[in-house]
């Protein structure tokens, strides 16, 4: 063996380099195949277009008859201040992963642009909470299936998919911009489709009652809800009440006594923020605390693992209304005792 | 007797080569030792040049340290406004360099209120080129976003160069270092002196905003676009870096448009739904009174936002406004 000539030996050397060139290339077609099934072919669920190819880069949503004007940028949480300042506390609080950013401009008149803003916000209860808590008042609504969370102002339009919150911002009030936005949007709502994640969390949403509901006025608050800390995950949704429109909350708690124990430290934040209880006997039998704060009705209770109520209702009937009609939901939905 | 050959050559190349290793790890870790910094850069270590921003307020007048004018058109509304004070006259003399400072914050355009408006800095230029005889005017900021995009988006780059204004846009020899003297926050820190540096007037310009974290984006808040290098950090305290920046700034003029006002989702707003129409502009001598009556146009009282209380403690300005009798008029 040793006395194998020099040729012979880099010949040996060239086909053991073949041979792990072929077998690496075999792995990476492997690899590669792999990463693309497509599970309906095999009668499973189909596969969701990964979204890597989707919304690393935001070119490829570019609406027919404009142009890029930037290219894509992206911040993270350590850089998200450089895009919006000061609200980015807003986003790092809840959640936020990364943001997208990209300008197009309509390709006859450059002053027609818009940007487009993908935030990232790792679930969709983040997303849909850094979305409702901006949502413009006297907004509307566009007829669509999917995005379900959505709004348009005068120059722009605003939705909630899956765990991306997306901003659409014109540069003026305009019907072509307005139409490039609708596509964007549908761009994105078709690429992906709605998972598990959003399934569960619209149903959490259904226990609000529809009854007297304000369309598209419910707002998740993941902290902080009302001023008081321990308030967390708590959506709210306004219901009309004559001319009033009265407030109602529900947070769903991890059990009964988690849930009463938070119902009575806000009813104590309440009175610590100078609320004086009400002694009138409620009306239907809430089970819960009313307190006046400055002139104001507010009302919490617990019922099984929800902390519910009702806040700054400008009526005390009102109050009760809402409060009564909470009750009803809540207590259809829980077998729990009430306290 | 081949293979014994081939082990014990194996076995010799294989500790020769050992050893080299060895001695190649020995060496560059020797090296790396001796070079190795366990100190880090030390924070207080002073530049060789400090600056001070030089001082750009005037001589208080009685009576005419803040007006106040109702209109729906902002560029009538600037010109009646700074006339009340005595006219451009008082605030720019022939031959002096005046530097404008709009809100040039974010690349957005004009319509969403997030940055001062193009019409409203470029009638200013034109006040203290034309009526004032200015030599020369420059307008500049140090935005969030990227700077050329910020000017050219909001539509401020084009209206002053047409006004006959310079756009002076951050470089990184544009920034120097300063110290607040009595400041927490602004140590060594570097600041955008170069447009200052050498010129006689400054005019604060800015919208009028509601923001997230600090309450309220107006004159104060305004000379953020001032600050240099990770600014961010200071937004774990936004209120003394408002105070603070309200001390090292000590401007000619302030001018606020509160003309639209954005009320919700401050600082970058995105929708016109975030504005709402108060068709007022306020000049001002006195930043801090400015401010105070500019936050009562977001529905806010001066102690909603602490950093008034505070740059008024440190002797930057009143909150009384009404004290110094502000001059209404209204414009139709």
């Amino acid at each position: 063996m040793s006395s194998m000539p020099g040729r012979a030996k880099r010949l040996e050397s060239a086909v053991s380099v073949c041979l792990l060139a072929v077998l690496f290339l075999i792995g990476l077609g492997v690899l590669i195949k792999q990463s693309r099934v497509d599970m309906s072919r095999f009668g499973m669920e189909a596969a969701a277009v990964p979204e890597s190819e989707i919304l690393a880069d935001l070119g490829p949503l570019t609406p027919a008859g404009f142009l890029t004007l930037s290219k894509t940028e992206i911040y993270d949480a350590a850089n998200l201040y450089e895009k919006i300042n000061g609200k980015a506390a807003l986003y790092l609080d809840s959640g936020f992963k990364k943001l997208l950013t990209q300008r197009f401009a309509n390709k006859n008149d450059s002053n027609l642009w818009m940007e487009l803003f993908v935030y990232d916000m790792d679930n969709i209860a983040n997303a849909f909470s850094a979305y409702s808590t901006q949502k413009r008042p006297d907004v509307e609504t566009l007829s669509f299936a999917y995005p379900r969370f959505h709004y348009r102002t005068g120059n722009g339009l605003y939705f909630v998919h899956g765990k991306y919150y997306v901003e659409e911002v014109g540069s003026s009030k305009s019907t072509k911009l307005l139409r490039a936005m609708v596509e964007i949007a549908q761009k994105i709502s078709s690429a992906l489709a709605p998972d598990d994640d959003t399934r569960t969390f619209e149903a959490k949403m259904t226990l609000l009652p529809k009854e007297n509901i304000v369309p598209g006025s419910i707002k998740l608050y993941l902290a902080s809800t009302f001023g008081y800390e321990g308030l967390t995950d708590t959506f709210t949704a306004k219901y009309r009440c004559g001319d009033e429109a009265v407030t109602a909350f529900l947070s769903r708690r991890a059990n009964a006594k988690e849930a009463r124990t938070i119902a009575e430290s806000y009813y104590q934040f309440l009175i610590d923020c100078g609320g004086v209880e009400k002694t009138v006997p409620l009306a239907g039998k809430l089970p819960g605390r009313v307190i006046d704060v400055y002139g104001t009705t507010e009302i919490v209770f617990a019922i099984g693992p929800f902390v519910a109520g009702v806040h700054e209702a400008e009526s005390y009937e009102c109050a009760i209304e809402v409060a009564s009609l909470l009750l009803r939901k809540l207590v259809d939905e829980s077998t729990a005792v009430i306290k | 007797m081949n293979k014994q050959a081939g082990n014990k050559y194996r076995r010799r190349d294989f500790l020769g080569r050992v050893a080299k290793a060895g001695i190649s790890v020995a060496a560059a870790g020797t090296v790396s030792y001796l070079l190795y910094d366990g100190t880090g850069p030390k924070p207080g270590t002073e530049p060789a040049e400090l600056v001070t921003l030089p001082y750009f307020s005037l001589p208080h007048r009685a009576g005419q340290t803040i007006s106040i004018v109702e209109g729906a058109n902002r560029v009538k509304n600037v010109n009646k406004a700074i006339e009340l004070l005595g006219g451009i006259e008082r605030f720019v003399k022939p031959g002096e360099t005046v530097v404008i400072k709009p809100n040039v914050a974010f690349a957005s355009p004009p319509i969403l209120g997030a940055t001062t408006r193009p019409e409203l800095v470029a009638e200013v230029v034109r006040l203290c080129l034309t009526r004032g005889g200015a030599k020369k005017v420059i307008v500049t900021d140090n935005p969030i976003n990227d700077p050329a995009s910020c000017f050219t988006l909001s539509g401020i780059a084009k209206a002053v160069s047409q006004a006959g204004a310079k756009v002076v846009l951050p470089r990184a020899r544009s920034f120097k270092h300063t110290t607040l003297a009595g400041g927490k926050l602004i140590k060594n820190w570097p600041i955008f002196y170069g447009p200052l540096k050498n010129v006689d007037k400054l005019i604060g310009i800015a919208p009028i905003k509601n923001h997230h974290r600090a309450g309220a984006s107006m004159a104060m808040k305004n000379w953020y676009g001032l600050l240099g290098g990770r600014r961010n950090i200071f937004h774990q305290d936004i209120n003394t870096i408002i105070t603070e920046l309200a001390m090292m700034v000590k401007p000619t003029l302030v001018i606020l448009d509160g003309t639209e006002v954005m009320m919700t989702n401050g600082p970058t707003g995105g929708s016109v739904s975030d504005l709402r129409r108060a068709d007022t502009l306020i000049a001002s001598c006195d930043q801090v009174a400015a401010d105070s009556f500019a936050c009562t146009l977001l529905d806010l009282k001066p102690s909603d936002l602490p950093y008034l209380a505070k740059a008024e403690k440190a002797g930057v300005g009143t909150t009384n406004y009404e004290s110094l009798k502000p001059i209404i008029a209204a414009v139709s």
